[in-house]
């Protein structure tokens, strides 16, 4: 995309499979344009996103994490998005007393209907990203 | 508190249970341990005073389904409240004798205090004094002087939860806003001063693991993830990355169910302040459930339910 | 391990921006991976072809296809693996077309991106493990929620299939809203006179047991095996003993109760058969109105019934019926007159509900059939009827049309002629919505041969002068202001979703949308499934529905269900929560915190506790897996480690 030139961040992507990949499958048959820094992974449910998923992410090299699972009260499994929030919230609370700056880890919902609300999200984030620039937690290569 | 009163309680609960944990001389003037009794002879061997820094609560998971007495100042009940919530404990099998507290002392800090020197002798006076008797001197500190930090602030002198209480409660004269000062003051750093800090701390971790092995709510104890392969969260590299993880992955699995008793911190021989990311935690489960860990038996842990609609989570903006 | 890596180049839709073959040369590179090539349409049945065969030629024994979504042929690549001889979980698919190819332009980032994605895949795949189904038994009887034409349509199809039925519906009789209705579109049918006997056949088909004035309080099991807890509600009569014969009623001193049935267009007594048609025929209290309830004295019906079938102490009761499928067919509510202020609803009597008018216009209703307006019982002669009341609206939070609405106000303007042939109706719309059979003619016929006049454009208020409502709205086609003096004013009220939808959704563990509907699995291809296998909906529940497309709906869900039970074993899936229990500390955090109560705690032989996962109730969300701090209770299939493979393949990369 225009403004990102050649450099791509590394972002990482949990998507529960029946909300937010629905709606990235979504914005891809909408052919909605996005910018393509973004990697997904997979998961059934946003409750299955461990928060220290994100920490390994962030540790390993990623420069920023995404979650989206399913809107509240709308959780495929019912419960699963309302332990995640709960969960990725504290984390998000927990990575600037670690010195990450928050903005580095988002967590939403979209649904499968909303390819253009995730066209807009993965835009925003990206662009989030790269204002950030590259993030080096350990100082090892 | 003359200790012939625990003395009593314990030979007298000693009749219901199989066994009762308490405190005895360590190897040395300084050094308290804890005792286990199981027999009505060694309820003599049983001390109590400022030297009786170790959280006995955390034996009791362990001990599940043994009939057990267990002593506890008011910092270590809390651990038992928390693993009521949790229901890790039986609490029909649990006697519980409370004891009301003013401070312990830290090991650490009384070390620095005497210069490192070999300790002879060490006595307690009701006022507050401590009086060392080193190889070289004989010296008078104050015990708040050498009291590890959470007695400083301490808000549960007296045992939240108990079957017998010995000597009279007391009631705690630190300021509520004390407590997470030190939280606040240090998130008021920049990001990359607080990323800077846990990079140098982190850095001296050698794994050895004894702050989880100390923690009473690290319960996983031989099945932690920390040195597993199935799954394989963490490796055995000794980069800084991993010590970050490790140091993460505690944080974590704790967030929400730490009662601040320090052990993870008194064990760590590398004085890594390995409790203050979990107090952050606390600090933000207080404001976003306004929930405390240990301290009521009927709470459930915040990481381990919800609300439908949670009134303090608000939806985030991206960036 | 020997890893086949298929990239498809989806004719142009992934090949046009992404460099396929580069992919492919880039991932042989990795360790591990046997094969890799790309294929003009691998979901092709030639491309599954070269898959199968490629497995024998280069012994391959994990594969990966580069693709589409896996929501789209996960599934067909599953089936060709295991037909080449592969555990169909040998399998993954690295989404390169609608995450990549579709929506970036820069075929060199597309390329890197695919790159990494396919690596990710291929991380994942050698971390999979086989996985088997296990099969189980089912109980073939099925329940059906809500007596409505959808529900009654597939409580019939079923019970006609050989079926055993467990029908409930929460108010007194089955029959619906449709049972409310005067007459209906496009063929100006007596609505009650076709769904009559289609009640009585419900009430007498020995395979369907009705439960009416019952609600579902409790939904545990899964597909195949479902235990229900159904609340009889306290009628304080004895069914058994009611035969229906209406003395009570007709002596019952209270008379303003509220008519449910008549949606309050005149009182009925405090113990009543809400209509003469009603299935079952039998009186019942309410309550709220009841003398003896609310004055603590009264005892008329007690005295008056033949067969002593008054019991004041009456109780709710609680039934458990056991099931292996569920259609829910719980219809619609309808926008309350209160929230349209600007419309006079509610303030003003003579601004009634289409529901309501229905009511008037129906001989067995409360004016007997004869359109008397409410505030002073005049036949009124001019009628405006104003559809979109609600629907449509952005601003009230309904943006979607309630899809019948124009189609009963033609109706409705055209009875109204019949009933009174010196009166004139005119109809304020947005657009006409007629698309199905025979319905535009109708609203042609309505505008033609019954000289309705049609004013497209909105109505903006709504109030009274002297006995006259006038009703001043806009006609956008001629750009003017029109103002109408009606003696009545019917609103085209917007189909809401029951209030109660999302309390028996979460029952139900479905999904339900922001308005309430519940959620099918697939828009197009699977309108009648839910994402929870063996739940269906029939009718409005899922969205605003006319009576053939419900009835429709209602077979349909029916004939799901026949095809499900058409086997007597299911097959499970196995990508479910497993536990070590060598490594399970028994904490049972995993058992506090699972949405479906599917684990549970075992002691083993040392006495140990460890937690036990019920394979068939267990529905694969992962929760227990980050909720467990030693990592002892695994989703299988995203397991910890396959989730860091495909990470680490990432941000170590």
């Amino acid at each position: 995309m225009s403004g990102l030139e050649n450099k791509e961040m590394k972002i990482v992507g949990f998507l529960c499979n029946w909300c937010s990949y629905g709606g990235a499958d979504t914005a891809g048959v909408s052919r909605f344009k996005q910018p393509t820094d973004l990697r997904i992974i997979r998961v059934p449910c946003s409750g299955r996103v461990n928060p220290l998923f994100v920490v390994k992410a962030l540790l390993n090299g990623a420069d920023g994490v995404l979650v989206s699972g399913c809107h509240p009260r709308d959780c495929h499994y019912s419960d699963g998005n309302f332990y995640a929030r709960r969960r990725l919230e504290m984390l998000k609370r927990l990575l600037p007393f670690l010195g990450i700056d928050h903005r580095r880890f988002h967590y939403t919902w979209v649904s499968a209907s909303e390819g253009a609300r995730w066209q807009q999200v993965v835009k925003d984030f990206t662009e989030v990203i790269h204002k950030l620039g590259p993030l080096n937690l350990t100082r090892e290569a | 508190m003359s200790v012939d009163k625990l003395k009593d309680a314990v030979k007298q609960i000693l009749n219901e249970v199989d066994i009762v944990i308490g405190y005895t001389e360590g190897f040395d003037k300084v050094h308290a341990t804890p005792l286990f009794i199981n027999t009505q002879d060694k309820v003599d061997q049983l001390i109590w005073d400022q030297r009786c820094v170790h959280n006995l609560a955390s034996y009791l998971p362990s001990l599940k389904r043994k009939k057990v007495g267990v002593i506890v100042k008011g910092c270590d009940s809390r651990t038992i409240v928390q693993y009521i919530q949790e229901g890790l404990i039986n609490r029909e099998n649990v006697k519980i004798i409370g004891l009301p507290c003013s401070g312990v002392i830290s090991l650490k800090k009384l070390l620095k205090a005497v210069d490192f020197a070999n300790i002879d002798d060490i006595t307690f006076e009701d006022n507050g004094n401590v009086n060392v008797k080193t190889e070289k001197e004989t010296k008078t500190l104050s015990l708040m002087d050498i009291a590890p930090d959470k007695c400083k602030t301490c808000q549960y002198p007296t045992p939240l939860i108990y079957d017998i209480l010995i000597g009279d409660p007391i009631k705690s004269d630190k300021p509520k806003e004390s407590v997470y000062e030190d939280i606040i003051e240090f998130d008021k750093k920049s990001l990359e001063e607080k990323l800077a800090y846990w990079q140098k701390v982190f850095d001296r971790c050698i794994r050895c693991y004894a702050c989880r092995n100390a923690c009473p709510m690290c319960v996983c104890q031989d099945s932690c993830i920390a040195e597993s392969r199935e799954p394989h969260w963490i490796s055995q590299r000794a980069t800084l990355t991993e010590k970050f993880m490790f140091h993460l992955i505690h944080t974590v699995h704790l967030a929400g169910r730490c009662v601040e008793c320090g052990e993870c911190e008194r064990a760590c021989p590398m004085g890594i302040p390995v409790n203050t990311l979990k107090r952050k935690i606390n600090l933000e489960m207080k404001e976003l459930f306004d929930y405390v860990p240990g301290v009521n038996p009927d709470d459930k842990p915040p990481m381990y339910t919800f609300n439908v609609d949670e009134l303090k989570i608000k939806e985030h903006k991206i960036g | 391990m020997r890893v086949g890596v298929f990239i498809c180049h989806c004719g142009n839709n992934i090949a046009g921006t992404v460099d396929v073959k580069a992919v492919a040369e880039a991932i042989r590179k990795i360790p591990g991976v046997a094969y890799a090539t790309t294929y003009m349409y691998t979901c092709s049945e030639p491309g599954q072809d070269e898959i199968k065969q490629a497995i024998k030629d280069h012994n391959l024994n994990r594969i990966v296809v580069a693709a589409c979504s896996p929501r789209m042929h996960e599934l067909t690549f599953r089936k060709t693996v295991e037909k080449a001889g592969l555990n169909r979980y040998y399998f993954e698919m690295a989404n390169i077309r609608e995450h990549i190819s579709w929506i970036g332009e820069d075929k060199e980032a597309n390329t890197k991106k695919a790159i990494d994605v396919v690596k990710m895949a291929v991380a994942k795949v050698m971390q999979d493990r086989p996985l088997y189904s296990s099969s189980f038994r089912i109980n073939k009887r099925v329940l059906v929620i809500g007596g409505g034409v959808a529900g009654m349509q597939a409580a019939l199809d079923c019970a006609d299939g050989g079926l055993e039925v467990v029908l409930v519906e929460k108010s007194p009789s089955i029959g619906g809203m449709m049972s409310r209705l005067d007459k209906t579109f496009p063929t100006i049918d007596c609505s009650i006179c076709i769904l009559g006997p289609k009640m009585v056949d419900v009430a007498q088909h020995d395979k369907i047991k009705l439960y009416a004035y019952s609600e579902i309080d409790e939904i545990k099991g899964y597909v195949g095996n479902y235990q229900i807890k159904i609340r009889k509600k306290a009628t304080y009569v004895d069914w058994t003993k009611c035969t229906g014969c209406g003395a009570c009623m007709e002596k019952c001193p209270s008379r303003n109760a509220y008519d449910y049935f008549n949606f309050g267009v005149a009182p009925t007594k405090a113990i009543n058969i809400p209509f003469p048609q009603a299935i079952p025929k039998k009186a019942k209290i309410d309550p709220n109105y009841c003398r003896h309830f609310t004055k603590g004295k009264c005892g008329v019906c007690a005295k008056i019934c033949p067969t002593k079938a008054i019991n004041y102490e009456m109780q709710d009761e609680i039934v458990t019926e056991e099931v292996g499928a569920i259609i829910v067919a719980t219809g619609y509510s309808l926008l309350d007159l209160e929230k349209l202020p600007e419309y006079g609803g509610g303030r003003y009597p003579d601004v009634i509900s289409g529901i309501q008018y229905e009511r008037l216009l129906n001989a067995s209703g409360p004016t007997a059939g004869h359109i008397l307006r409410p505030s002073d019982h005049i036949e009124p002669k001019t009628i405006v009827f104003v559809s979109c009341a609600g629907s449509r609206d952005k601003s009230i939070g309904i943006p979607y049309c309630s899809n019948f609405c124009c189609m009963y106000i033609a109706k409705q303007a055209i009875l109204t002629k019949d009933h009174i042939p010196d009166s004139q109706s005119y109809v304020f719309y947005m657009d006409i919505r007629s698309p199905g059979k025979g319905y535009d003619e109708f609203t042609r016929r309505a505008q033609e041969d019954y000289g309705v006049k049609y004013i497209r454009g909105r109505v903006s208020r709504i109030y009274p002068k002297g006995k006259k409502m006038v009703v001043k709205g806009v006609d956008t086609l001629l750009g003017s202001q029109v103002e109408i003096e009606a003696d009545l004013v019917v609103l085209g009220t917007a189909v809401l979703s029951n209030p109660d939808a999302a309390h028996l959704a979460e029952k139900l563990h479905i999904s339900y949308d922001t308005f309430g509907f519940y959620v099918e699995s697939h828009p197009k291809l699977r309108p009648v499934e839910t994402n929870t296998s063996g739940v269906f909906l029939a009718g409005a529940c899922q969205g605003p529905k006319d009576i053939p497309a419900s009835v429709g709906q209602g077979s349909a869900a029916a004939s799901k269900v026949l095809a499900l039970f058409s086997k007597d074993m299911l097959e499970s899936d196995p990508a479910v929560a497993k536990v070590d229990i060598n490594k399970c500390i028994g904490c049972l955090k995993c058992v506090r915190t699972c949405p479906f109560q599917a684990i549970k705690d075992k002691e083993l032989r040392d006495g140990r506790i460890v937690a036990d996962v019920i394979e068939t109730v267990c529905a694969g969300c992962g929760v227990c897996t980050s909720t467990c701090p030693c990592g002892a209770i695994q989703l299988q299939h995203f397991t910890d480690n396959q989730l860091l493979a495909e990470v680490n393949a990432l941000c170590l990369a």
